[in-house]
């Protein structure tokens, strides 16, 4: 029996002003993220991708077809490749309406053998449209023109999503707001992706490996969590520290907080958090900061803070500026990051091994999604 | 003799017919000197806004040389006769080619104000090279081209030099707004004469007013960035 090809097999050589685009992966991730601080060279990657960018030396395979192999003066036209491309400025074809917009690649939908009424309903629903569809987009809010921008690329039946900074244009209130569509487009749809930004909170929501480019080179590649606590990469994502997200279902409301369980293998694990405004039963992606944990060698009695979870260490790695210590709840339960001083592990004598309980206050989690 | 108004009404006739003319030569033209690069490319814009430069005399003798007997696309060295010279054919071909280099670099401005990167959209959402031409450049071109004819257009209006050799001066056949001004003028005839240039100048003011306008709205809505 023959096996399914890596979903993405790329080996990319591309001279840019500064430093040259240098990257080698290969792997089948549903969702793929790309993080680097900007002028890193990601978008590049993501035009190299969509073809959009000549260069003369690199191999692209996507699902097992070739669209570039420069040894063979091989190179897939972008119209052939069969992506949808959402841009950071989201490139809505102007003096049209948001239907024209979304019509745009039904061509291409249909010789793909998709119906388009199916799709075009499903985004509309997903991306909540239809109150905007006669509307020019001219007249359309960035949020708005966001989630046009991403029905327009859905409604063009795409085997391949590629989003530029899906929420760096957009202010804080939006980005939720907008990160929940683009959850919802992952699991509705299931269209492989690869998300570009230099977010690590939107690439852990959303993703599931990541490449880290740093001037044109790959400097780390794996889950999330790995790779954001990763010494080098935690320097350039220090900015926003290290989030820990998970993916939960809310079990109960209770007053002003709502109790979620985190999604886990072996082990449920249950954490108060705000008034999330979700249904029971419902899926949640929420977050805590690194250094809003602390842990304790004991069982905490008479304290205020709501959560306090027991676990192992599992790591503790130097960053540079701070120590993680990475931490497997329960029994092989979800795996958290705590931000500790090096005085703390000194005092506490914390090591690989050690049983802790980690705290953190209800008001400490937040809810992406 | 012919009165002003038949003049006016027959060089807007010749006027129109050679934008008709130049109209999707010179977009093509346009499209590819702003989008693609090519071998010659220089040259080809060279070529093409010569027109521009040259005393209008000159490209009249040209044309008259080109259609001459043994001339390029004369009778002998086509095998059949275009007939073109001192009709109102000679009038079209030589207002076409005056107009040509305004329509082409015009038109080449309007594409140039539609970002790129909306052509490249139109690509990866499955567009062939056609129908991202006309579904998203031409489009988004539409203001400026219009421009570029107006302007074509009121080139054509006020030729003179070109068209009065290759198709004469003959009242009521080959005569147009500007030699008729000429004519006027030469044989004192001062009243028409200023009628003429009051016609030249409002259909003159009308289109320059419009492209302006035009102009202005291309820049706003080609969607490309700032």
């Amino acid at each position: 029996m023959s096996e399914a090809p890596v979903l993405f097999d790329i080996d990319l050589n591309v001279p840019l002003q500064e430093f040259d685009l240098e990257l080698e992966y290969s792997g089948s991730p549903k969702s793929l993220g790309v993080f680097g601080v900007s002028g890193s060279g990601k978008t590049t990657f993501l035009e190299c991708l969509a073809g959009l960018k000549k260069f003369d030396d690199g191999r692209i395979v996507f699902d097992g077809e070739v669209w570039l192999e420069s040894a063979k003066g091989k190179r897939t036209k972008p119209m052939y490749r069969n992506i949808g491309y959402v841009p950071q400025d989201y490139l809505l074809f102007p003096k049209r309406d948001v239907r024209s917009n979304l019509e745009s690649g039904k061509k291409r939908l249909l010789e793909n053998g998709l119906e388009f009424e199916e799709v075009f309903g499903n985004a509309i629903e997903t991306l909540e449209l239809q109150s905007l569809l006669d509307r020019r987009v001219e007249l359309l809010s960035g949020g708005e023109r966001q989630r046009v921008a991403l029905g327009r690329a859905l409604c063009s039946g795409p085997s391949l999503l590629l989003l530029d900074e899906p929420l760096a244009s957009l202010d804080s209130g939006l980005r939720r707001k907008i990160l929940s569509y683009l959850v919802k487009v992952r699991d509705v749809f299931e269209i492989p992706m690869v998300v570009v930004s230099h977010n690590p909170i939107e690439l852990q929501a959303l993703c599931g490996e990541i490449l880290v480019i740093s001037e044109g080179k790959l400097i780390a590649a794996g889950p999330p969590n790995r790779v954001f606590t990763d010494a080098g990469v935690f320097e350039l994502a220090k900015e926003g520290g290290f989030e820990n997200v998970f993916n939960g279902r809310v079990l109960e409301h209770s007053g002003k907080t709502d109790i979620v369980c985190l999604e886990s293998d072996k082990e449920e694990t249950c954490i108060r958090l705000p008034a999330t405004g979700i249904g029971i039963g419902d899926k949640a992606l929420c977050s805590i900061a690194s250094d809003d944990l602390m842990l304790s060698l004991q069982e905490p009695v008479g304290l205020s803070a709501r959560n306090c979870l027991r676990g192992r260490i599992v790591s503790i790695s130097d960053s540079g500026s701070r120590i993680l210590s990475r931490l497997s709840v329960g029994e092989g339960g979800p795996e958290m990051i705590v931000e500790l001083t090096q005085d703390a592990v000194d005092d506490l004598k914390l090591a690989v091994g050690s049983e802790v309980y980690a705290i953190f206050k209800t008001n400490s989690v937040r809810i992406l999604v | 003799m012919e009165s002003i108004y038949e003049t006016v009404i027959r060089t807007i006739g010749w006027a129109g017919l050679s934008v008709v003319v130049i109209f999707v030569p010179g977009i093509a033209v346009a499209y590819l000197l702003s989008r693609k690069d090519f071998p010659g490319k220089h040259v080809v814009s060279a070529l093409v806004t010569l027109p521009l430069v040259l005393p209008p005399t000159a490209v009249g003798y040209l044309l008259l040389t080109v259609f001459a007997e043994r001339g390029l696309l004369g009778p002998e060295t086509l095998g059949f006769d275009f007939s073109i010279l001192l009709t109102w054919k000679a009038v079209v071909v030589a207002c076409s080619v005056m107009a040509f280099p305004i329509f082409v670099r015009t038109a080449k401005l309007a594409f140039g104000e539609v970002d790129p990167r909306l052509e490249d959209m139109g690509k990866t959402l499955g567009m062939s090279a056609w129908r991202v031409f006309f579904s998203v450049s031409l489009p988004l071109a539409s203001r400026g081209l219009v421009a570029a004819a107006l302007l074509g257009f009121a080139r054509s209006m006020g030729e003179f030099g070109a068209t009065v050799i290759i198709a004469g001066n003959i009242p009521g056949k080959t005569q147009t707004l500007a030699s008729a001004i000429f004519t006027a003028q030469q044989r004192g005839d001062d009243a028409s004469a200023t009628a003429l240039l009051w016609v030249a100048l409002l259909v003159g003011f009308a289109i320059v007013y419009t492209t302006e306008w035009l102009s202005m709205r291309q820049s706003r809505e080609g969607g490309r960035r700032k």
